[in-house]
Formats: C-alpha cells, sequence, structure tokens
C-alpha cells in the first residue's frame, strides 16, 4: 500500500513538474533584449518617440512612422489597408507588419533584410514610396531644429546629431513596444481560469495537432525563421520571391520571417501581401497545407494537411484570442521639439 | 622492433589524415557552437530534427552552402582554406556555429 501512494505520488510529481516545464517556455523574458552600445534608457526611449510620431522625419511633412505602424492598429497601417500606403499616396509592396516586440527579433523586415533595428530603422525614411526623405537632406533639417539638438545631446552625450544617433534613438523607442500582459499569460503564471475551455482546447490544438507551434513558438510566439506557407503556387513570376531577393539561396525562395501572434486581433489583413482578413482564414490555410497544396516550390516541410475540423479551427481562433492585451499605455506627444 | 615501427607508422598517417567533425543540428541548434579545424578538415552535418535545415557560411575563403537538409541525411563539408567566420542556418537564423580553421 505505502509502495503504491509513493508511485502514484512520484507520477503525480513528475506530471505536475513536466506540466511547469511546458509552460516555462511562453514566458516573458525578464529583460528586453538590447545591444551593447544602445541601451535603454528613458532619455533614449522618449526622443525616440518624439521622432517615430513627428511627420517632419517625411519629405511631404505628412508621414510619420505612425502613419504605416500606429498603436491605435495594433502597431500596424493606419488604413487597413492591404499595402502599406506612403509618400504621396504609393503603394508600397508588402503590408506593413506590427512592429510589436521587434526587439525579440533577430531579423527585421518580412525577409530578413536588416539584422538589427538600428540598420532597419533608416530605411523607410529614404524609401522613395514610405517617407521619401533622403538622410542628406534630413540630418541638417534636424540639426536646425534647437529642441532636437538638445535632447540628443542629453540622450546620446558627444555623439552628436547624425545617421548613427537617429538611428539609436528610433530603435530605442521602437524596442519598447512590447506586447501587454494577455489573458493567455495569466493563464501560463497559474490562473487556471484566465482563459476559457475552448481556448484551452485551441491551445492544446495549437502545440500538437494542428503543429503551429513548429514555427510559433515561445513568449513572441515567432521562431524567427522563414518559411514558404504555400500562399501563391508553382514559380513566382512577378510575385513576392521573399529572402529569396535578399540572396537567390534555393531555400529562401518565397519565404518569408514567422510573424508574432502577439495582439493578432488588432493586425487585420494578414500575411506579408495582406490578402487574408479573418483569422478563421489564415489559421484555415496554415493548418490545412497552404493556399495551395501541390505545386508550390520550396514550401515549407512544417505545412501539411493537418485535417483540422471546422470546430477545431474555431478553438484554435478563440485561443488566438487570449494573446491580446490591453493597449500599451502610451502618451502620444502632440508637441514636438522646436 | 616491428611493433614500435607499425605504431609510429599508425600514428603518422592518423596525424597527417584531414579530420571529419560531427556536427548535430537538433532542436534548432547546432552542437557543438563552436569548432577548431585544419585546413583540409571536414564537418559532417547530420540532422536529428523532424524538420530541415540548411548549413550555410558567406566568408569568402569557405563559403560554402549544403542546401536544403532533410531529417536524418548527412551532407560533409571540406574546409579549403584558413580563417575564421560563422555557419549559420538559412531557415533558422538563431543559429549559429563559430568556426576557426587553422593551417
Ligand atoms: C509607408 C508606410 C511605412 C512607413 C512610413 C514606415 N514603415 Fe516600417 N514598415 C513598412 C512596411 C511595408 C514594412 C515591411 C517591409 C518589408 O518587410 O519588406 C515595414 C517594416 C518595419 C519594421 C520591421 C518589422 C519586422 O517585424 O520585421 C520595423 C521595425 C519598422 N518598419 C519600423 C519603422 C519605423 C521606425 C519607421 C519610421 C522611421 C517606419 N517603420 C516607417 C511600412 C512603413
Ligand atoms: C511553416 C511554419 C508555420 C506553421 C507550421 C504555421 N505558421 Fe502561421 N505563419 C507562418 C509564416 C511564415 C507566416 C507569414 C507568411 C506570409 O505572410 O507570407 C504566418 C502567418 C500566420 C498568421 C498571420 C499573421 C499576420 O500578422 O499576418 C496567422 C494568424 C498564423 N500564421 C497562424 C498560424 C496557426 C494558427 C498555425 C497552426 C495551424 C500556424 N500559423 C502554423 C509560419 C507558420
Ligand atoms: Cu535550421
Amino acid at each position: 500500500m505505502y509502495q503504491k501512494t509513493k508511485i502514484i505520488l512520484a507520477i503525480l510529481l513528475s506530471f505536475s513538474f513536466t506540466q511547469a516545464k511546458d509552460m516555462q517556455e511562453w514566458l516573458r523574458p525578464s529583460e528586453i533584449p538590447q545591444p551593447k552600445n544602445n541601451k535603454l534608457t528613458p532619455q533614449r526611449i522618449e526622443l525616440g518617440k518624439l521622432l517615430y510620431f513627428d511627420v517632419r522625419l517625411s519629405s511631404s511633412e505628412k508621414i510619420s512612422c505612425a502613419t504605416c505602424h500606429h498603436p491605435k492598429h495594433g502597431w500596424s497601417d493606419e488604413i487597413a489597408t492591404p499595402k502599406a500606403i506612403g509618400h504621396e499616396g504609393a503603394v508600397g509592396s508588402r503590408n506593413s507588419p506590427v512592429i510589436l516586440n521587434t526587439a525579440y527579433q533577430n531579423r527585421q523586415f518580412w525577409d530578413g533584410r536588416a539584422k538589427t533595428l538600428e540598420e532597419q530603422t533608416l530605411k523607410p525614411i529614404e524609401e522613395g514610396v514610405e517617407m521619401n526623405m533622403p538622410l542628406s537632406i534630413l540630418i541638417p533639417k534636424l540639426n536646425a531644429i534647437d529642441g532636437y539638438v538638445k535632447l540628443f545631446d542629453i540622450a546620446y552625450p558627444k555623439e552628436g546629431l547624425n545617421k548613427t544617433t537617429l538611428a539609436k534613438a528610433l530603435a530605442s523607442f521602437g524596442r519598447t513596444v512590447v506586447s501587454t500582459i494577455a489573458p493567455f499569460d495569466n493563464y501560463i503564471m497559474g490562473d487556471k481560469n484566465a482563459i476559457s475551455k475552448k481556448a484551452k482546447r485551441g491551445f492544446k490544438l495549437f502545440k500538437t495537432k494542428a503543429h503551429c507551434i513548429d514555427c510559433h513558438e515561445k513568449f513572441n510566439f515567432s521562431d524567427g525563421s522563414f518559411h514558404n506557407i504555400g500562399l501563391n503556387d508553382g514559380e513566382l513570376h512577378g510575385k513576392e520571391l521573399g529572402r529569396y531577393v535578399v540572396k537567390p539561396r534555393a531555400s529562401w525562395y518565397g519565404v518569408m520571417k514567422t510573424p508574432t501572434l502577439r495582439d493578432v486581433t488588432k493586425s487585420a489583413p494578414y500575411f506579408h501581401d495582406g490578402s487574408v482578413q479573418t483569422l478563421v482564414e489564415a489559421s484555415s490555410i496554415c493548418a490545412n497545407g497552404g493556399r495551395y497544396k501541390y505545386n508550390v516550390k520550396n514550401k515549407s516541410t512544417y505545412i501539411k494537411d493537418r485535417g483540422l475540423s471546422r470546430q477545431e479551427i474555431d478553438d484554435l481562433v478563440t485561443f488566438l484570442h487570449t494573446l491580446t492585451g490591453p493597449d500599451m499605455k502610451l502618451k502620444i506627444p502632440t508637441k514636438f521639439p522646436q | 622492433m616491428k611493433a614500435i615501427i607499425y605504431f609510429l607508422l599508425i600514428t603518422i598517417s592518423i596525424n597527417i589524415q584531414a579530420q571529419e567533425h560531427v556536427v548535430d543540428q537538433k532542436n534548432k541548434t547546432f552542437l557543438p557552437s563552436t569548432m577548431k579545424l585544419e585546413v583540409g578538415d571536414t564537418i559532417r552535418f547530420k540532422n536529428s530534427d523532424p524538420f530541415a535545415h540548411n548549413a550555410y557560411a558567406d566568408d569568402k575563403a569557405n563559403e560554402f552552402d549544403v542546401g536544403m537538409q532533410f531529417p536524418n541525411k548527412d551532407k560533409v563539408i571540406k574546409m579549403k582554406k584558413a580563417g575564421k567566420f560563422n555557419v549559420e542556418c538559412a531557415i533558422h537564423p538563431n543559429m549559429l556555429i563559430e568556426v576557426e580553421v587553422v593551417e
């Protein structure tokens, strides 16, 4: 009898232990990752925030970073169009991604062409279809605004106001755009009632039968990796070649970076081409073998028909809703340095 | 006496023979993650994950790309020149090996 209880106890213990370990991988890292040469300080973040919302960074003085990545729209487009709209209504080639949790990614952009946020952040300013503002004009323009010169001197003493410090300041603000505590986080931290039964079923499917976890993993629900999920069929003539543009490596044909699923309810339309409006459709595509099941060049081996029923897709989507937290507390600046 | 000569011959031949070093790819990591090799040595990439990897190096002296490597298929790459460089996975950019090749 005594022996039996001991065995049962051991089984129970190991069960609760694996359970806890299972949950740990979803926990938020204790600190926002940041590079050694640009540690986060309140002054840097505040300066970056002003720049982020300042339309004077664009040649038309109408567009800021927030035009395409707005806090009110889950850090995605202010205008919920499938493709980003920038300078004089020019339509870019890709859907604006959310800039949530970019601090946790070690490649930026859908195709990963920038390594760091510092490297990434100057590109949209100069890009013709985005802010259309050459840095050779922007840097002198900012240097003529006394308020900015002072703030840069406080945030980056003796480094001056130049390309490098502009990128550092914008990147610093970008790193603080982190998802807030969602019902799912409370569940992971032990509040068993934080999400519904249906959502729990969805979470289980997410990790098992549906195989979402193969790519959407850990705190940020992304493996930071590149996959072709079969949104287009055959050869991609005139379509998005994905990371293949960076270098024509066979395994980069049509691949895109796995996006975060945090706050995903706030950022429709979905996918790099904004071709899908609902989470039900997006999840069905990922779960049931891609939009095109056959004849897709370089489709990921993780994308297979998992045979999910409508009911199961519904459970998955209910689970995805638990990844949305309240909006980040943020005072959008209304007064800018003069 | 004969035995000693044989022994010497064998050790010499082992020494001049290029060595093969095994790298496993498991749980989206390379094992080991740092390596010191000699010119002429080879790396045998194994894949213990249930999905594909794609090890590559963009270094000028030792550029290579094993291509899509499916589970349980090995790929062998020879080190051509001395130098220090990184091996990465084209699919999982968090995977990294720091390699040093010496003469
Ligand atoms: C006209 C719309 C537009 C403007 C303005 C704009 N962006 Fe973007 N942004 C995009 C699009 C579209 C992408 C995706 C491009 C790609 O992957 O090729 C993107 C990508 C990004 C990313 C990468 C996100 C990821 O997950 O990889 C970051 C970070 C970012 N932008 C920050 C900024 C900052 C900072 C500014 C202001 C300096 C800015 N953006 C201005 C449209 C815009
Ligand atoms: C092969 C890896 C992989 C698997 C497995 C996978 N996804 Fe994705 N998911 C991606 C990639 C890559 C994208 C972006 C594709 C693109 O835009 O070209 C994406 C996009 C999405 C989006 C749209 C997000 C946005 O912001 O645009 C949702 C929602 C989504 N996946 C949910 C799921 C669900 C639910 C599952 C499980 C049924 C799943 N995914 C399985 C890689 C994967
Ligand atoms: Cu890999």
